[in-house]
């Protein structure tokens, strides 16, 4: 049976998408079927990031009222045959999900994939709490600033009370990623400190990922940041994919990574 | 005296209206042979009609008598369960009463090392000691006194006798219905009491003892 991982941030704009398909490829590169389900109904965006827009023919909602099969729905990216897609409705809105509905969805994809991440959608109302209700791992994607720290605060407390698998008595996973980090303003203190961070919202972190010019290039071309080895969030995210396959890699300290680089380069030019 | 007991027959019938009395009458003719030692118990009104067809066929009756009927076996079990879970309940209650009352002999003191994240609202009647942060957006409420360890972002609403807590940029505390200034708490656990109706802020001195 595979895992079922939902991406949420309680706040809008933060990265989940860019996270759930990036993860999504990193995975994948690691041998291991994933599919990526993009849960926000009616304001698709996975699909573009993914370079799969023009291949959409049937979407999740249609699959779970039956009109699709799976198959016929499932999109295999063009990037890794590991990786498939399964899309949102763009027509419909959140209020057609149904739990019945969400749980036969996600137990069918559990026994053909290795992991299931679900894109949620921001926010905290009923597409979120569908998005996270049958997960057995939630990935939190924050912005080091405080309004998606509390946002995101707020989404792990719903987490909490709402899962299944914290209705059940376990415990559902937490993980962390701090996404688009500027180290220069952490090192002149005018953004929060990872530290800090991780002291307010007490899960572990499985990731930080630096500011990258590259990725809005990336998500307009359909071509995951991942995929370019040479970028920093690219690297970052495809440490964080290896984490979640269950590699040992410790955190890279991307903070103090700017400053040594720059003196690399003041060296250089020395 | 002497005296005998034995049993009697009742047929009993309800008479609203004149209808009731023909449905009567034929029902009686059909059905004579088996109602004719019966003793008929009538209620509501009847017309003379009524009163000679049941003279006619030297049929007995009362009107409008309460007649003590014998319960059966089961409606008295279940009166006697009633009572008896009535009389547990009953001591259930008295007991809970006095378990209530010494808990608020101890202030009804409660410990948690739970995290309190923004949007959840803890209120408690009572004291409470909280080991763990309260973020930004949580609120907590307490009926006692109050003690918080770590750093606090939240509503703060203490209602108690003293409140102990960290300084905080923060948080918007309110100890009986007074706002505590944040600038007023030092960089340390203060105790916040009222005094003749006045807030008193004492930080908790870390004061070494130098015994030389």
């Amino acid at each position: 049976m595979g895992v079922v991982i939902a991406v949420i941030s309680g706040k809008g704009g933060v990265g989940k998408t860019t996270a759930s398909a990036n993860i999504g490829l990193g995975i994948a590169q690691n041998d291991k079927k994933c599919v990526v389900v993009d849960f926000d109904i009616g304001q698709r965006n996975l699909d573009m990031i993914l370079g799969l827009e023009n291949r959409v023919v049937y979407d999740l909602v249609q699959v779970m009222d039956k009109e699709a099969s799976l198959r016929q729905a499932l999109i295999r990216s063009k990037a890794n045959p590991n990786m498939f897609f399964l899309a949102a409705s763009q027509t419909k809105d959140k209020s057609v999900l149904e739990s019945s509905k969400v749980q036969k969805l996600i137990n069918n994809l559990k026994k053909e994939f290795d992991f299931v991440i679900l894109d949620s959608p921001a926010g905290i109302e009923s597409g979120y709490e569908h998005t996270i209700e049958f997960a057995d791992v939630a990935v939190v994607v924050v912005n080091p600033e405080v309004s998606s720290i509390r946002d995101a605060d707020r989404a792990i407390g719903i987490l909490d009370s709402k899962s299944q698998k914290v209705k059940e008595g376990h415990d559902v996973g937490k993980y962390l990623i701090i996404n688009r980090i500027i180290p220069k303003m952490v090192q002149s203190g005018e953004m929060l400190r990872s530290e800090d961070i991780l002291d307010i919202l007490s899960i572990p972190l499985i990731g930080k990922v630096p500011e990258d010019k590259g990725v809005i290039d990336a998500s307009n071309q359909g071509k995951p940041i991942i995929l370019n080895k040479n970028s920093g969030a690219g690297q970052a995210y495809q440490r964080i994919a290896n984490r979640l396959c269950g590699q040992d890699i410790p955190i890279y300290d991307i903070e103090a990574d700017e400053k040594g680089l720059f003196s690399k380069l003041a060296g250089m030019f020395h | 005296m002497k005296g005998n007991q034995f049993s009697v027959k009742i047929y009993e019938t309800m008479i609203e209206s004149i209808e009731d009395e023909v449905e009567f009458i034929s029902f009686f003719d059909t059905n004579y042979e088996l109602f004719k030692d019966h003793l008929i118990s009538i209620k509501g009104e009847i017309s003379r009609d009524m009163k000679d067809y049941l003279s006619d066929k030297s049929l007995y009756y009362i009107q409008n008598t309460n007649i003590p009927k014998s319960r059966s076996k089961k409606e008295i079990k279940d009166t006697i369960e009633a009572e008896q879970i009535k009389s547990e309940q009953n001591q259930k209650d008295i007991e809970d009463e006095l378990a209530k009352l010494s808990h608020r002999l101890q202030n009804n003191l409660k410990v948690l090392d739970t995290i309190v994240r923004s949007g959840q609202e803890l209120k408690i009647d009572g004291d409470l000691l909280l080991l763990n942060r309260v973020n930004s957006g949580a609120t907590i409420e307490t009926s006692g006194n109050l003690i918080i360890t770590q750093v606090v972002e939240g509503d703060i609403r203490c209602n108690g006798g003293f409140l102990m807590v960290n300084a905080s940029q923060k948080a918007n505390i309110i100890f009986n219905g007074i706002v505590v200034e944040n600038e007023k708490l030092e960089d340390r656990l203060n105790r916040i009491e009222l005094k003749n109706h006045r807030l008193v802020i004492t930080p908790v001195l870390k004061k070494e003892i130098n015994w030389a």
